[in-house]
């Protein structure tokens, strides 16, 4: 309670993870290896597409020193289909995008950022985890490498309407025990329903606080007269 | 429930319910505003909850307990149906400036199953209508502003919870623009 900050990620923390994404970038100018703490960098050779992350690309994009190519799930065709998509689909989200299959059965599965999911070889049909905040970091430096950024702005703030809509009225489903679908939901509106979605459960929970002990006492006293009905019942409730 | 220093809790606490003594009680008719006199048998009397409570609970040498507590009025039947008819309209904070906490407190005191549906129903509802209040900047002065003069505490800062980070993103967003 002390703590100025509110539990969760600030949107800039958010947009700060977002920028480790990688994004294919079309150097203008010839650009040596970096060694990053990310792993290496391979040399930039114009005309020759390279996969940087999104801080670096902004970077040189802001210095003229290459061009940014928006990932396909920017385009307005495919954003058209996911905003079709939702609306047509009131209960859920539209899915992230697949997981590649793993190498072998040993390996960790990779998530985001490690996933190529905005660079130009992505899926179009399925927004990645960061997609409002990389959306708005590339069309606030990178509009002129869009073929038309007002109507993907346009879009992208359709969908973000309607997804935190679905957001803010999955909470009418809760209960203190149950859930809401959360596939597919981006990072920062995670960010910004947290703090409503929480406050939420955590009312519910404590007006249901009385039943929940009634119910704990219960399941109690009949373990302790050796009546095994508790597992059953757990069957049950899944 | 809650923590010592909570301000929230001590306030739900001091919220008064309905008390009936069943035994006289030398010497506590100030209760009553009855400076000198003795507490009657029978006589109805506003206590703070916690003071209601410790008085219900505690079992003196004799089985029966001092005094029996009632729903205070904020929990009615008649408050409760109007819950159940419309959520929205019902202006929780003229109830009682913690009407939740207080549901929540008086349900570990009864044992009533309809309650905590009633009340769990009311917030889900009510919550749905304060995030869209919350997204919405003129909501909270046009028509919206007699709805949300009606909130409770928890509500208030559910409001506050959705209105920050709604603006949080939002300045991010004209943040990212002035670069």
């Amino acid at each position: 309670m002390a703590l100025p900050l509110p539990p969760g990620l600030t949107p800039p923390e958010i947009a700060f993870l977002c920028e480790m994404e990688l994004v294919t970038v079309i150097p203008r100018q010839r650009l040596e290896g970096l060694e990053l703490l990310g792993g290496p960098l391979k040399p930039l050779n114009p005309p020759q597409r390279t996969s940087v992350p999104l801080w670096l690309a902004l970077l040189l994009k802001r210095q003229r020193r290459a061009n940014i190519l928006p990932p396909p799930w920017l385009s307005p065709e495919s954003l058209t289909a996911i905003l079709d998509h939702e609306t047509e689909y009131a209960d859920a989200f539209s899915p992230p995008p697949r997981l590649p299959p793993l190498a072998s059965n040993n390996t960790l599965p990779f998530s985001p950022p490690f996933l190529p999911s905005s660079t130009a070889d992505a899926a179009p049909d399925a927004l990645p985890y960061h997609w409002l905040e990389l959306g708005e970091m590339l069309l606030e430096a990178a509009a002129d490498d869009f073929e038309d950024p007002d109507n993907v702005r346009k879009l992208l703030r359709g969908l973000r309407e309607v997804r935190m809509a679905k957001l803010r009225h999955g909470v009418e489903v809760l209960d203190a025990g149950g859930g809401v679908p959360m596939n597919g939901v981006g990072g920062m509106e995670v960010g910004e329903g947290r703090a409503f979605v929480t406050g939420v459960i955590d009312g519910l929970r404590k007006i249901a606080a009385s039943r929940e002990q009634q119910k704990k006492d219960r399941e109690r006293e009949e373990r302790e007269n050796g009546y095994s009905d508790y597992d059953n019942d757990e069957m049950d409730m899944q | 429930m809650g923590s010592y220093y909570d301000v929230d809790a001590i306030l739900t606490d001091a919220q008064k319910v309905p008390c009936t003594f069943e035994l006289t009680v030398p010497g506590l008719g100030f209760l009553e505003g009855n400076m000198s006199g003795d507490m009657k048998q029978g006589s109805k009397v506003e206590l703070p909850l916690w003071l209601g409570e410790m008085l219900a609970l505690s079992q003196s040498l004799n089985t029966s307990s001092l005094v029996t507590l009632d729903a205070p009025s904020a929990l009615a039947p008649r408050v409760l149906n109007a819950l159940k008819a419309d959520p929205r309209t019902v202006d929780l904070r003229a109830l009682a400036p913690h009407f939740y906490n207080l549901g929540a407190r008086i349900l570990e005191l009864f044992d009533e199953e309809e309650m905590i549906e009633v009340l769990s129903d009311t917030f889900k509802a009510r919550a749905a209508v304060i995030a869209d209040q919350a997204h919405n900047p003129r909501g909270a002065l046009g028509e919206g502003a007699d709805f949300l003069r009606g909130l409770d505490e928890n509500e208030r800062q559910l409001f506050r919870a959705a209105h920050d980070s709604a603006k949080a993103v939002r300045a991010w967003m004209t943040e990212l623009k002035k670069k």
